[in-house]
């Protein structure tokens, strides 16, 4: 019983992430894990600069079909 | 055993789907149960990612899990990003996923529900997926190349420039067509108006709260939208019983048509943050809430399919679209099938992020697969309302004599009774002042869609809300497609533009964002406005045309992985490739010369142009009509050409992609692959993404 509670938790944890990552919501988390960022080429974008970046960035090819 | 197991299992699934295609292919008694549409997809689907996905990604591509993918070795946390892959495998389908496998099976459902239902099953898992898998693992190969990129390095410079042309080309038209599909559901349409007109505001508040309160916190901010955008859908009841607000929001076609061409220029030149995004994020929550809520509905309510297999329609004489099943069923099926924009998806973020190479089989393969039974779900809900009620509002006026009762004899002259009061209560009961003559694919599906949730959720009462609630999910993911297209549009414009200007290509100066918007819109403004205008319904016209010209992007994406499967040696099993590319071109090659030569008016556009010249000849236009008539002729001509010169666009790559084969063959050239070097990937096999930082 425990065990299957905890297997739903740790589910329902990773759905959370993975809910999360697919729409968005932590994109600026994985851009402060990436090597990237990590090697410290370059300056750290805020979270507001990085949001607006990524945006530029996405819709300008194409990411929606018909 | 296990071995036995395994083959028993599989033998079982593929007993099950053939036996429900049997049923559905051969039973003529009576109405067919909608379960047998999902098993022979569900099984069919099984048996060929298991089985032909599997040959092709062991065999035709050798993909190897040992080499690092773009995601690794260029981890910047913005392009390239690992990700695991169920959640690229969301973003992949969200991407693809729009209204194409929705509208297009709807109105492929005027031939019954048989050949569409095929050609969906089929054509995906032997083009479509293939397409999508073969392209997707192409780009990383080549560091998540673009289409246009591997087509100028691996077949010429000059096929470059066409898959250039090509995807502006595809892009006017698809975003003309799906303009006019919203349109359509919105006319006369007070209540669908006014929720989707309330979309706009509810996305600005969103952009605001994004970019200044909480910036990127876009789970909670999709919350809240999607809370916003479910009251203005109720809302919108009272906005249509009110007679003053009503009459402000009942627009018609041109009105609706100048509206939606002023937002696409809006969203174009606006900040991306502010309009744009925050829709995108909205569109993707709700179109996914609602498939989901679709595929349940159809399996908790099993609706009878009352469409027959195939209907007297299959002649070419279709009121919705003219043309035979050959080679308009394929062309009109479109995206459900094989998308040529697909491609761009498979060649533009999904390669930068995908972990490892086996990875593309899941996500490019079976993403396609989902699409795939999206589509047959749409066909399943278009065919499960009464042929006359689909007959009705799919049908331009000019087909049928009007609404009403002169209509409804037309129609039940064709062998699906219908009744003209019975129109006029489906309008009333799902809040439309009428149905009559509202093609474009959307209404129906509507139609279809609320009959099946109300009988799972609220029954009879809700029918008028879940009618507006698909009404919203259609138009406000199809204005997306719209608002990013355009955009994307505005950035080919400045690419192509700047060689010739150079303050066009000025990706930051307000004049050329301004002019390249104003351009681009333009573009597919004037063939909106024509297909609204058009008395046969655009739809007739502006559909068959987009349906060209996404097939013809499909066979240059296949052009493109056939030549780069035979320079990497694998000549043994380019039919893979080379078979469906051999099977767009003839369908689009056919459809694409009746279009413009058929002496059927309803199908030449010449024909048409000439029937039309001719009535203004004898005489039997009256004067004040002569103006609209010419303008008329012009449009039809205009169309010809454009199908002419998207035809002559693929005949030249495939004149280059000749030239390019037999010197390989023929061993005049050392093919040269174009791959990015082998790196060894340094990820231990169960490292699932990054952002798992505890994997």
């Amino acid at each position: 019983m425990r065990r299957a509670a905890k297997n739903t938790l740790r589910f329902l944890r990773r759905f959370w992430r993975g809910l999360r990552e697919w729409c968005g919501d932590a994109a600026y988390e994985s851009y402060l894990r990436s090597q990237g960022t990590q090697s410290g080429s370059g300056r750290t974008l805020t979270p507001a600069e990085f949001y607006v970046e990524q945006l530029n960035r996405r819709y300008s090819r194409p990411s929606r079909c018909c | 055993m296990k071995r036995v197991f395994f083959i028993v299992v599989w033998l079982g699934v593929a007993l099950l789907g053939a036996g429900a295609f049997g049923k559905i292919a051969f039973d003529r008694g009576e109405p067919l149960n909608a379960t047998w549409f999902v098993v022979a997809a569900v099984c069919c689907y099984l048996v060929a990612y298991r089985l032909y996905s599997a040959f092709v990604a062991a065999k035709v591509l050798a993909l190897d899990d040992t080499r690092a993918t773009p995601s690794e070795r260029h981890d910047d946390g913005r392009d390239f990003v690992p990700t695991n892959k169920w959640v690229l495998f969301g973003h992949h389908f969200a991407a693809i996923a729009g209204p194409g496998p929705l509208v297009g099976p709807t109105l492929a459902a005027q031939f019954g529900y048989l050949p569409g239902t095929l050609w969906l099953i089929a054509g995906a898992a032997f083009a479509g997926c293939v397409q999508d898998f073969v392209i997707l693992f192409c780009s990383i190969r080549r560091d998540g190349k673009s289409l246009g990129q591997m087509a100028r390095e691996e077949v010429s410079e000059r096929g470059g420039f066409i898959a250039q042309l090509a995807v502006l080309a595809i892009m006017t038209i698809l975003l003309a067509v799906v303009g006019l599909v919203v349109v359509n559901a919105l006319k006369s349409s007070p209540w669908a108006t006014f929720t989707l007109a309330m979309t706009i505001p509810i996305a600005l508040l969103l952009g605001l709260y994004l970019r200044f309160v909480r910036p990127g916190r876009v789970l909670e901010a999709s919350v809240m939208g999607v809370a916003l955008v479910l009251f203005v859908v109720v809302a919108g009841q009272w906005v249509a019983d009110s007679q003053s607000w009503s009459r402000v929001f009942t627009l018609r076609g041109v009105a609706l048509a100048f509206a939606i061409i002023v937002y696409g220029f809006a969203a174009s030149a606006l900040p991306v943050w502010l309009l744009l995004a925050p829709r995108d994020y909205l569109s993707a929550f709700i179109k996914a809430g609602a498939i989901f809520t679709l595929a349940a509905g159809i399996l908790f309510v099993r609706p009878q399919v009352l469409m027959p297999p195939l209907t007297r329609f299959i002649d070419g004489t279709g009121p919705v679209f003219a043309g035979k099943i050959f080679p308009f069923c394929f062309i009109t099926i479109a995206c459900g099938a094989i998308s040529g924009f697909h491609s761009l998806i498979s060649s533009g973020t999904t390669p930068k992020m995908i972990l490892r190479e086996s990875h593309a089989r899941f996500i490019g393969y079976g993403a396609m697969l989902l699409e795939s039974f999206v589509g047959v779900m749409a066909m399943v809900a278009a065919c499960a309302m009464p042929p006359g009620i689909y007959f009705a509002i799919n049908s331009p006026p000019s087909i049928v004599g009007g609404a009403g009762d002169a209509a409804a004899t037309t129609i039940s002259g064709w062998g699906y009774p219908l009744r003209a009061q019975t129109m006029s209560d489906l309008a009333h009961r799902v809040g439309e002042l009428t149905l009559w003559n509202r093609a474009g694919g959307a209404p129906s599906l509507a139609v279809g869609m609320a009959q099946i949730f109300s009988s799972t959720i609220g029954g009879e009462r809700l029918l008028s809300i879940w009618y507006h609630f698909a009404i919203m999910f259609e138009a406000l993911f199809i204005l997306t497609v719209l608002d990013a297209g355009t955009r994307v549009g505005r950035f080919m414009v400045q690419d192509l533009g700047g060689r010739v200007w150079k303050p066009l290509g000025r990706t930051g100066g307000m004049p050329g964002i301004l002019l390249s918007s104003a351009i681009i819109v333009a573009l597919w403004g004037y063939f909106l406005y024509q297909g609204v205008v058009d008395p046969l319904g655009g739809i007739n016209s502006l559909w068959p045309l987009f349906g060209i010209s996404n097939q013809l992007l499909a066979a240059v994406a296949l052009v493109v992985a056939t030549t780069i499967l035979m320079k990497m040696g694998r000549l043994r099993w380019i039919w893979v490739t080379l078979l469906p590319m051999a099977w767009l071109v003839v369908i689009t090659m056919t459809a694409s010369y009746q279009k413009i030569f058929d002496a059927n008016p309803r199908i030449g556009f010449l024909a048409y142009a000439n029937a039309l010249a001719a009535q203004i000849a004898s005489g039997k236009i009256p004067a004040e009509k002569i103006a609209e008539t010419q303008r008329l002729i012009f449009n039809q001509r205009l169309d010809a050409a454009v199908t002419g010169v998207l035809a002559a666009m693929i005949l030249v790559l495939i004149v280059e992609a000749l030239a390019q084969w037999y010197s390989i063959l023929s061993r005049r050239k050392e093919p040269e692959l174009h791959e990015s070097p082998y790196v060894a990937t340094r990820w231990a096999a169960d490292f699932s993404g990054a952002a798992h930082g505890d994997d």
